[in-house]
């Protein structure tokens, strides 16, 4: 890759030793991926979670926080792998606590936004249609590539510090037109799409598509963001998926011929025994949960608001708890609008700035963990301590509750 | 080059050797590898149950969560690292992790990519060899 003069005197160690260390992660990417150069980027998104960066990424954070790194763009950052607010009454062992406040300070101490969430495009970090960014979190990844118009590689961690302490990214991948062009084209017939129906036909895609970016025909005009948001994270989880073309949706593509460049492309069927057969393989036991997890990725205020319309008037079992995951900006909301109130009148609560999946569930004692999110189901039960289970959030509730 | 040797291309430089651990399958160092024991862990891995520490470790190709760099340089941290990676495509956990490793720890774990599984499974599990994370030079030792 080719590092112009400020960017090779960075290299040497000439900015500083943050930026010598950012500079050598972003070189070597660079060299690996067969980038031309560096490009700026408008705003970053990096991981500083406890349960995935261990000890290993405190030494990592605090050595870019400690050596005079400051983020050189906006950066978001996803959830924590606590309630950063109200972790003591989750039963969250303090020495554990104290390892992700030592991220959370080497964050800070580098400038970024202290919003926890893996939905940084619905409260914090807003890029404009066209603009390049080096995110992490893979959900938002494809929401940014699909639905905002922004470019976006799947930033691997680590990276994501040096490129937000550079403010700049390898060209490569989805920065590159010839590599945003679709190879495969998913056509939905079904009627009436449940909750878990879209985050099983993203799953189902992301098996489906390999390394080829996919285009999805039939959603319908009126599918929310939220709806997108889940398919997007299922994709993401199930493969190296992190661009989906929908047409009438995605900027520049109107038809499916825009999406593929006018090439002939294999076209898949998405049936209803695809994703019986999704939900058969996420969907792990019959055994009774001792947890359900909603809200991976975090659910917006309207979620939490046709949520609390499902749970009105019901009540928990007792042997069994309700954790619902969203940002510290929806919970605000949600307590001032009264959906948090009905929410916790029967019995399940409200996290913030964390989420299920990066969470220490298996410390806290939970062994069947019941969700309708395919991504959570994924990443969950691929370390077998945890068997999930997996099914529509109105079939869940109405198992969990009386 | 020479005699039986593979050749790739190195993104990590320096040498090392030792035992080969061969996987057919994508793999992820993110709750694949338990970082404090190299043990692989990852239920949908054709290797569970083997450990990395110390061994030469091949994979096709990276997959799965983009904080495997991270789990990777825990387990450098914890000393259960593998002394080399060789893989089929370029895996970015790996490059990100090793570069981390040597600016954090100190500790070189050299890199090689484009070995196709077609051609390094013609190693055996456990066989004895060397990597050149300069030259991208898998040989077997004897």
């Amino acid at each position: 890759m080719h590092l112009d003069a400020s960017q090779e005197k960075l290299l040497r160690g000439e900015g500083g030793e943050a930026k010598q260390f950012a500079m050598e992660i972003v070189s070597k990417v660079g060299d690996a991926v067969g980038a031309d150069s560096l490009v700026p980027i408008k705003s970053a998104h990096v991981l500083a979670h406890y349960s995935s960066l261990h000890d290993a990424g405190i030494d990592m954070l605090e050595r870019f926080a400690n050596s005079g790194g400051k983020f050189a763009v906006p950066t978001s950052v996803d959830p924590a792998s606590i309630d950063l607010e109200n972790w003591k009454s989750f039963g969250i062992p303090e020495e554990y606590a104290r390892q992700q406040f030592r991220l959370c300070d080497a964050y800070a101490k580098l400038g970024g936004m202290r919003c926890w969430t893996c939905v940084q495009y619905q409260v914090c970090n807003f890029p404009k249609g066209g603009e390049t960014v080096a995110w992490a979190e893979s959900s938002a990844v494809v929401f940014a590539n699909s639905v905002l118009g922004v470019r976006s590689n799947k930033i691997t961690s680590g990276m994501d510090v040096a490129c937000a302490v550079l403010g700049l990214t390898p060209k490569f991948g989805m920065l590159n037109d010839e590599n945003r062009v679709a190879g495969v084209a998913f056509k939905l017939s079904l009627d009436h799409l449940t909750d878990l129906d879209f985050r099983s036909i993203g799953f189902f895609m992301g098996r489906k598509a390999g390394s080829r970016v996919p285009a999805l025909l039939g959603l319908g005009g009126d599918v929310s963001s939220d709806q997108i948001k889940h398919l997007g994270a299922a994709a993401a989880a199930a493969g190296p998926v992190t661009m989906i073309h929908l047409p009438g949706i995605t900027p520049g593509t109107k038809t499916l011929s825009d999406a593929t460049g006018g090439s002939k492309v294999e076209e898949i069927e998405v049936t209803r025994s695809d994703l019986e057969e999704i939900e058969s393989d996420l969907d792990q036991t019959t055994e009774a949960p001792d947890l359900v997890a909603l809200g991976v990725p975090h659910l917006s205020v309207n979620e939490l608001g046709e949520l609390s319309k499902m749970l009105q008037g019901k009540k928990l079992r007792r042997d069994v708890r309700m954790y619902v995951y969203t940002s510290s900006q929806a919970y605000d909301m949600a307590e001032r609008t009264g959906i948090s109130a009905t929410i916790e009148q029967s019995g399940a609560r409200i996290s913030h700035s964390t989420d299920a999946e990066i969470s220490p569930l298996k410390r806290l004692g939970f062994n069947v963990v019941m969700t309708n999110s395919a991504k959570m189901a994924e990443i969950v039960s691929s370390e077998g301590e945890i068997k999930m289970r997996y099914a529509p959030q109105k079939k869940i509730i109405d198992e969990v509750t009386s | 080059m020479s005699q039986g040797a593979l050749k790739g291309r190195g993104l990590m430089k320096g040498t090392a050797r030792g035992k080969a651990l061969l996987s057919e399958k994508a793999f992820t160092f993110a709750h694949g590898v338990d970082p404090s024991s190299g043990d692989v862990m990852d239920v949908r891995s054709d290797i569970r149950g083997s450990n990395v520490k110390g061994a030469v470790l091949f994979y096709p190709f990276g997959k799965g969560s983009t904080t495997a760099s991270s789990w990777f340089l825990e387990t450098v941290r914890k000393g259960n690292h593998p002394a080399a990676i060789v893989t089929e495509g370029v895996d970015l956990s790996a490059v990100i992790g090793a570069v981390m490793a040597g600016v954090i720890y100190g500790k070189k774990v050299p890199v090689v990519s484009g070995v196709p599984r077609s051609a390094y499974m013609s190693i055996k599990q456990g066989e004895e060899v060397s990597v050149d994370g300069d030259s991208g030079e898998v040989k077997r030792e004897k």
